[in-house]
Parts: structure tokens; sequence; C-alpha cells
């Protein structure tokens, strides 16, 4: 493991709703290629941190450094850093306007101002990557759940992110089609992509992440590889959760 | 009494002879109020408060007020004030023609970036976080996709704004202006018949909303053909 | 500015004039909407068609004509009643102010048949069943279960209907009954000043298009009090 600078770093964040603390000194590292599963109770403050490491939410107080860059006000920043942070939503949030090429090729030619030509090619590999290739000239209406997310992971790759950011990428999906999805996360993973998945999948925790962290009431409880975290779990409270969602 | 349904039928070619001036009066208004409707739209959701303060105040004012008194204020009351009376414009705001343009222009622009805002806020925020998260400017996500969706989204109240514009122009016929419904009063002031006559101009007002209603039906279908086909 | 004092009187009573206009209409377009959405939704298909041809007809003319129909009209038809029975009537007319508030109360009438019939059909079937389980008569559900739902619904669109309403009575002056727009109009030769005096219409018109406003917001406020909101 080479001595290299994080990918990602919170120090010390904190987020509040109002009255409300949703984040309380959140501390996480994640270097290049590792793969971290955030699972924890729903309130738990899991999605509000992964959205604050893209700035859909602002944090409130303490640092957060995405590739070097730390995260203020700066518009500047903050579009350059979306640039290199993918995101796959619950809802998947496809452009319903737009054909799935469409929608894989609108921020090519917005943001990276890739000729249309060259965007389409690159739009086409992803959708390969993907295994919907065939997809390519329909409306996202007329797709499945599962293809639905697919095109939404292939259109953050497109954008050849630095990491991947997962918000309980199968939630909303019906049962059978959870795996069509996590087999493409899984091939991702393989291939090296540095991600962060939110996620109560926990077989997909045990076999693709180096780190799972647990986060309850906004606080990083316990954080360790999947052997320890599962079959150790530190924390009462660790130990609860687990027995709740393993149970049946 | 009788009802001479013959006069009906004669009076209809008549009342055509009005139904440019209509026309005129609908589809300037209409343009020039959606060229209103845009701006008033951007400067409704820029957030500057002095561009805010004086769209919310035009579209307070022209919703809030009958479009006759509207028509009323510009055409009798703007020649009150020397500067209006010797300004470039003079010629055209002496005319009651372009003083219910003006009016139904105004009335049009409010009304309608209202009915943009609502389109606007339908809009799922998930697919603008989206966008954003895709790196896509707020402007650029603006453009490309807000405005597709938000228009497709204000057709059904567009459609009905542009009905109650086309009833709106009746109004002309109060500041002597012969519209259909101008050419109308002035058959019955000497027939006598109001009935017939004014039935008559009614069924082309009809088939007129009709028209728009199937037009816009039209339109709205072939924006939305990427929507989720209804369930079998 | 001593001359414009010399009118608020005036425009006063043309403006108390508005308003029992305004009131008159309400009261009959509700009940013109109620019947309406009732024939609607009756499943008679001589009802249903009676209905669809009121609401197509009256949304589809211009208000200014449908005033100019029944106030002329009414009229006309009044006058050949009186002269068949009596050769010597001249002419009868019924008072502007009524042939004005029926007129705008069958045009408002039918924008409220459509939202009542639209608020009826989203009261919950489940609640109605429940209701005539208890034993309540098929009236007594309309009365203490169905309207009380639909209400709640039909209230933002109802708002609406109700500042058209107002918007509306400024129509009036054009069949000559004396209120604020025709003080303005008496008023201009005297004082020479129109805009002025058009202006103070403008904004008396304002005035209560906004205590209407915030009229309904309250009580959508109360209409929905009894709904948690989520958080």
């Amino acid at each position: 493991m080479s001595e290299q600078e994080p990918i990602i770093v919170l120090e010390n964040v904190c987020k509040y709703f109002g009255e409300f603390k949703a984040l309380s000194d959140v501390n996480l590292t994640v270097q290049k290629g590792e793969r971290i599963v955030v699972c924890g109770p729903s309130g738990s403050g899991k999605s509000t941190m992964i959205r604050c490491i893209n700035r859909l939410e602002e944090h409130d107080s303490g640092r957060i450094v995405v590739g070097g860059k730390e995260l203020t006000s700066e518009v500047k920043d903050i579009d350059a850093v979306r640039r290199e942070v993918g995101m796959v939503f619950q809802s998947f949030n496809l452009f319903p306007h737009l054909k799935v090429l469409g929608n894989l090729t609108l921020a090519l030619k917005l943001v990276r101002e890739m000729p249309k030509p060259e965007a389409r090619e690159t739009a086409m590999r992803y959708l390969e990557r993907v295994h919907i290739p065939e997809q390519a000239d329909k409306y996202p209406s007329q797709l499945s759940g599962g293809q639905q997310q697919r095109v939404a992971i292939a259109r953050a790759l497109c954008m050849n992110p630095e990491v991947m950011l997962f918000d309980e990428p199968t939630s909303a999906l019906d049962p059978e089609m959870i795996s069509e999805v996590l087999d493409v996360m899984v091939e991702l993973a393989e291939e090296g992509m540095t991600m962060i998945c939110v996620t109560h999948e926990m077989g997909f925790a045990r076999s693709v992440a180096n780190n799972i962290v647990f986060m309850d009431h906004g606080e990083i409880v316990e954080a360790n590889p999947p052997e320890e975290f599962f079959d150790n779990p530190k924390h009462e409270r660790t130990k609860l959760f687990l027995s709740q969602i393993i149970g049946h | 009494m009788n009802f001479d349904i013959g006069l009906v039928f004669e009076s209809i070619p008549k009342m055509l002879v009005g139904l440019g001036l209509t026309l005129e009066l609908l589809i300037l208004s209409s343009f020039i109020g959606l060229v209103l409707a845009v701006i008033t739209l951007l400067m409704r959701i820029s957030g500057r408060w002095f561009l805010v303060a004086p769209a919310v105040t035009y579209i307070y004012i022209f919703r809030g007020t009958p479009i006759l008194v509207q028509i009323f204020v510009i055409y009798f009351g703007f020649p009150q004030f020397e500067f209006v009376r010797e300004s470039v414009f003079w010629p055209f705001l002496r005319e009651p023609f372009w003083c219910c343009i003006l009016a139904l222009s105004l009335n049009a622009g409010a009304y309608v970036s209202e009915i943009l805002r609502g389109g606007m806020l339908g809009v799922d925020k998930g697919i603008l976080e989206a966008a954003s998260a895709l790196g896509i400017s707020k402007t650029q996500s603006f453009i490309y996709i807000t405005s597709p969706i938000a228009i497709r989204l204000s057709l059904p109240a567009y459609s009905n704004d542009i009905i109650s514009m086309t009833k709106a122009t009746a109004l002309a016929s109060t500041v002597t202006l012969l519209d259909m419904t101008g050419v109308a009063r002035t058959i019955v002031a000497q027939t006598f018949a109001p009935y017939e006559i004014f039935l008559s101009v009614a069924i082309i007002y009809m088939i007129m909303a009709w028209m728009i209603q199937k037009g816009f039906g039209m339109a709205e279908k072939r924006m939305s053909r990427y929507l989720k086909p209804a369930a079998g | 500015m001593s001359e414009l004092v010399g009118w608020a009187d005036d425009y006063f009573w043309g403006a108390m004039v508005v308003l029992r206009v305004f009131a008159v209409s309400l009261v009959l377009a509700v009940v013109i909407g109620l019947i309406g959405s009732a024939m609607k939704l009756s499943g008679s298909r001589v009802a249903q068609t009676i209905a669809n041809a009121y609401t197509v007809v009256f949304r589809g003319t211009p208000e200014l004509l449908v005033l100019l129909i029944v106030y002329f009209g009414a009229a006309v038809t009044l006058t050949a009643i009186g002269q068949s029975f009596d050769a010597s009537v001249k002419f009868i007319d019924i008072p502007p102010f009524w042939a004005g508030a029926f007129a705008i109360a069958l045009i408002v009438g039918a924008y409220m048949t459509e939202t009542f019939r639209g608020a009826f059909l989203g009261v919950d079937p489940g609640h109605v069943e429940a209701a005539r389980a208890l034993g309540l008569s098929k009236f007594q559900t309309f009365v203490y279960v169905r309207i009380p739902q639909m209400w709640r619904l039909a209230l933002p669109n109802f708002g609406n209907h109700m500042l058209s309403l107002m918007k509306d009575t400024a129509l009036i002056s054009v069949i000559g009954v004396e209120e604020i727009v025709f003080v303005a109009k008496i008023a201009t030769p005297v004082t020479l000043k129109p805009f002025t005096m058009y202006f103070i219409v403008a904004l008396i018109y304002l005035c209560i298009t906004t205590v209407i406003t915030l009229a309904v917001m309250a009580m959508e406020k109360y209409a929905n009090k009894h709904l948690v909101s989520s958080r």
C-alpha cells in the first residue's frame, strides 16, 4: 500500500438541518482504489455524509477534501469537484425527456465540451459496459428499474470520475432486479474504481468492501474490514443493527 | 316571440368581418405576452431583489385587476399626461387598437409567467440534483433540463390562458373597436335581435376555443411521448 | 387633490355596489356549480348532456357577450311577453344589477361545475361506503361526508374562481350599473384627470382581490389543519 494522498478526507465534519444534528464529528479517509460500504439505520446520516462529498449538501463545520481540493463555497471548486465524483441515486433520476443515449451524452457535451460523434462513441462504450447497448434509443420510461439504474451508472461513468458515490442504489428496485445492478458494481470494483456505497446489501458488502462503516445518529460508530465487522462487532449498537438486518 | 334562425345563419358571415381584428388582437397580444412572460419569469427567479420586486409587483397588479379596467386606464387615462402626448409613442397610444394590445399583452405576460413558474416548480428535484452531480452548471441545467420539462407541464394551463385571451379580446368592443363583438353590438343596435346575433358570434368564439383546445391537445401529446405509457 | 375628495363618497357607494354584485353572483354561482356537478356525476345521460352543453357554452363564450345576451335578451323576452298580455306595453327590462349578477353567476358557475366535479371525484369512496354502512342516508352522506371533503379539495381552484368573479364584476359598467367604473366615467369630464380616476378604480379592485386572496389562504389553512404534516 503506497503512501499517497487519500482521495477523500472528512475531518470533524458536522451538519445541521435546523436544530437537528445530522452529522456529528465525522472523520473518514478514503484511499484511491478503496471500496467503502456505509450502513446504518435510517436517519443515521449516511446519505447526508456522501451528499456532502459532492456538495449536494453543505457541511457546517469541519473539513472535506476531495481529490486534493477543499470544499468551500467557491463555485469553480464545486463544478470541478463534481466532474471527478460520480453519483448514483436511489431513484435513478434519469432525464425523462432525453433518450438513454441523450442522458449519457448531455454532460459530455455541456461539461467536457466533447463533440457529438465522440460523445456518442463514449456513451455507447459505457452502455456496453453495463450490458445494455441495445437500449440506447429508448426513453427511460420504457426501461425496467434495473435497466434504468444501470443507465444511471453508465451516465456517471461517462464522465470518467475518480470516485463513484452510490446512495442506496438498489433500495428502489424490485428484488429480481437487484442482482443485475450489483453485478455491475462488483465489476466496477474489480476494475479498481474507488467507491463509497450506502447500502443495505450485506452480501455485496462482505464480498466487495475493503472497509465497512457503521453510522448511527450522525456518528461513525465503527469502521472495520468485513471479516472484523461481521464476525467481531465491537460496539453494542453495531451488534444490535447486525442482528436486526441479518436475522431473516 | 319568435326566434329567427335564418337571421343567425345570415349574420355569421357578417361576424367574420370582425374576425380579422379579433385574431390580430389575439395573436399579437399572445406573442408579446409570451415574451414579457419569459422576461418576467427570469426576473422573478433571479434571486436579486431589484429584479424580483418589480416582477412580483407587476404580476400582482395585473392579476389583481380586471382587464376592462386595465384597458380603460391605458386608453382613457394615459392621455392625461403631457409626457405621453408628446412622446414618440403617442401615435400608438392614442389608438384604441394599440391600447388594447398593450393591456392584453401586459395581462398575458403576468398570467403566463406564473404558469411557466408553476411548470418549473413541477420539475422533479432529483433530476436537477443528478445534473448538478454530473457537473452541469445551473444555467445549462435550466436551459437543457428544466425548460423542456417545464414547458410540457405548462401546456394545459397555457392553453386555458390562450382561450381566456380569446374571450378577453371581446373587451376591445368597449373602446370602439370593431372586432367580432363590436360588429355584433352594432348589428344588434340596428336589428334589435340580441339572441340571434349574439348567439351567432358566440358560436364563432366557441369554435375558436375548441380549435385552440384541440391544437394544444395535439402539442401536449407530442411532447409527452417520452412519458410512461399508462399501466395496462 | 381637493376635487378627488369630493368623489370619495361616490367611489365608496360604487364599491358597495360591486361587493353586492359579487356576493349575489357568488352564491348563485356556487348553487349552479353544485347542481351542475351533481348532474354531471349523476349517471343520467340527459342530465350529463345538458350539463356538458352548459359548461362548454359558458366557458367558451366571452364574458362580455354573455352579459350582453342576458341583459338585452331578457329585455326583449320580457317585453315580448308583456306585449302579448297588454299591447300598450312599451318596454320591460330587468334591472342591470340582476342581469349582471345572473350573467356572471352563469359564467363562473360553469367553472365551478368543473371544479366541484373534480373535487367530488377526489373524495375517498371508502369514506362514503363507511357512512352508508353506518346507516346514513344518501342525502346525509352527501351533506356530512362528501361536501366537507370535496370542499377541501376544491378550495384552491375555488379561490381562483372567486377572484375571476370579482374581476368580472367590472363588466357590469358596460350595461349601465352605477358602480366604480361608472363613477370614473362621469368624474373624468369634471376633474379632467382620467388616469387618476381610473387608477383609483384599479386600486379599489386590487384591495378587494387582495382581501379575497388572503381570505382563501386562511381558509385553506383551516381546511387542512386536521392533516398532520410529515417531517
